[in-house]
């Protein structure tokens, strides 16, 4: 419950806040917002492969926190065509008559540049939303399953999102998308199979887990149609942040998301250069490809301004 | 549908297809949302049965360039009107706004005369819908 009077969400100002962020190329980039030292708003994560169910789940989250008063934002990823950059930004539907609430905002976007299930300069745009006094934060990344990530070091809470027809995938995510997951769900548990791989993924973690003082993730069964599921799946969150708060080191945290959006940054400048290199560039032995490609970098901070 | 040689013209735009009023048909601007998309929109589609508000709340909230109505009903002349006067009263009175369907001749320099910029039917050519769109938006950029 958040009964402390604040200013109305200014949904034109951060509309367009968030649009001059994620159009920032290089250099502007650089000099976006600063990561504020303490996260004024809670961040959730969900990933997980395509069509289990994210952003219904997103829906019945985001529909719980607003129940209880808080002012959520949530941003969903889809991804873009990697020949026109073109993208169809569909996750908004699935949020029904949530998306009409007074307390949400949502943004819709294209993954672009980004490989890992987020898109270029998310960073900044969290931050730029947590200059709204948003309680909440949810990030739905792009579904691509085990290349999504890089939503680890913008969140606090990481939700994986299975579904009974993912049993082949879970072979294929124990050595990544599965280690980086705080609460993992099984969704669509109607279906038929959804108890064994709930087992399965409980399997897993415990070969991993050995440590008495790592947080161990709950599998949790979840269905759209039983509120009960989403209920227990919001008191799992509230869990991880309850936990989270003696033990997790917010210095840590906040280093990492820096890194994060550091790597991100330069990644999106050395597509650029790539393709700005004359082609014969690419004759030439690797070493001078990577010489030419430093002597570009190094020449921005002159370029600039 | 394959995009067309060289940058695609709609690249960086960002376009809200959307359904006003009461009618049920979203095949067309499925298909247009289809079509900017493979000229490099990013495409955001708003579902069925929604409101000149509520479309220029989504407009404000995705920072969108664009805003396309989709509208069979015969209702294009008010629901333009309405979203035009919402997208101003929202704070976005820039965004162009195009409108597309069973649109009478008649009614075009009305709804010009509103601001639209653009006015297709289902006779146009998909490729020239997004000429124009693209020559629209790169007229007077914001």
């Amino acid at each position: 419950m958040s009964a402390a009077p604040r200013p109305p969400l200014d949904r034109a100002a951060l509309g367009r806040v968030l649009t001059r962020i994620a159009n920032a190329g290089d250099p502007a980039a650089w000099s976006g917002p600063v990561a504020p030292p303490a996260r004024g708003a809670r961040r959730i994560g969900l990933t997980g492969p395509p069509g289990t169910g994210k952003s219904t789940l997103v829906r019945a989250l985001a529909a719980g926190s607003l129940a209880q008063g808080r002012r959520v934002g949530v941003i969903a990823v889809d991804p873009s065509s990697p020949y026109t950059l073109g993208a169809i930004l569909g996750d908004r539907i699935r949020m029904g008559e949530v998306a009409d609430h007074p307390e949400l905002f949502f943004r819709s976007l294209a993954s672009r540049s980004a490989h890992d299930g987020l898109a270029d300069n998310l960073p900044g745009m969290l931050s730029a939303m947590e200059r709204h006094d948003f309680d909440e934060l949810l990030v739905e990344t792009v579904g691509t399953g085990q290349a999504d990530v890089g939503v680890r070091a913008l969140v606090d809470c990481v939700v994986l999102v299975l579904m009974p027809e993912s049993g082949d995938q879970i072979q294929a995510m124990k050595a990544g998308i599965l280690e980086i997951a705080d609460v993992l769900v099984v969704n669509k548990a109607d279906l038929p199979g959804a108890a064994r791989i709930a087992a399965e993924v409980k399997d897993t973690l415990r070969l991993r887990r050995s440590r008495a003082w790592e947080w161990v993730p709950p599998v949790l069964l979840a269905s759209r149609d039983d509120a009960d599921s989403c209920f227990a799946l919001a008191r799992a969150i509230d869990a991880r942040f309850a936990w989270r708060g003696d033990a997790d080191d917010e210095t840590a945290r906040r280093r990492a998301g820096t890194a994060y959006h550091a790597k991100s940054l330069l990644h999106q400048r050395i597509e650029t250069l790539l393709g700005e290199l004359p082609p014969e560039t690419f004759d030439l032995p690797l070493r001078e490809v990577h010489r030419a490609l430093v002597t570009r970098l190094s020449a921005d901070p002159d370029a600039v301004d | 549908m394959t995009a067309t040689a060289g940058t695609p013209v709609l690249r960086g735009r960002r376009i809200l297809v959307a359904k006003p009023g009461l009618d049920g048909h979203d095949v067309g601007a499925k298909v247009i949302a289809l079509a900017l998309r493979d000229a490099g929109a990013e495409v955001i589609y708003t579902g069925l049965r929604k409101s000149p508000e509520q479309i220029a709340r989504v407009a404000v909230e995705e920072g969108v360039d664009a805003v396309g109505l989709s509208v069979l009903s015969g209702s294009h002349r008010e629901l333009a009107a309405d979203t035009i006067d919402g997208l101003r009263r929202a704070g976005a009175g820039h965004v162009r706004v195009f409108v597309g369907g069973t649109i009478p001749a008649e009614d075009f320099e009305y709804l010009r005369g509103l601001g639209v910029r653009g006015i297709y039917t289902s006779a146009m050519p998909l490729e020239e819908v997004v000429a124009s769109v693209a020559q629209a938006l790169a007229e007077r950029s914001p």
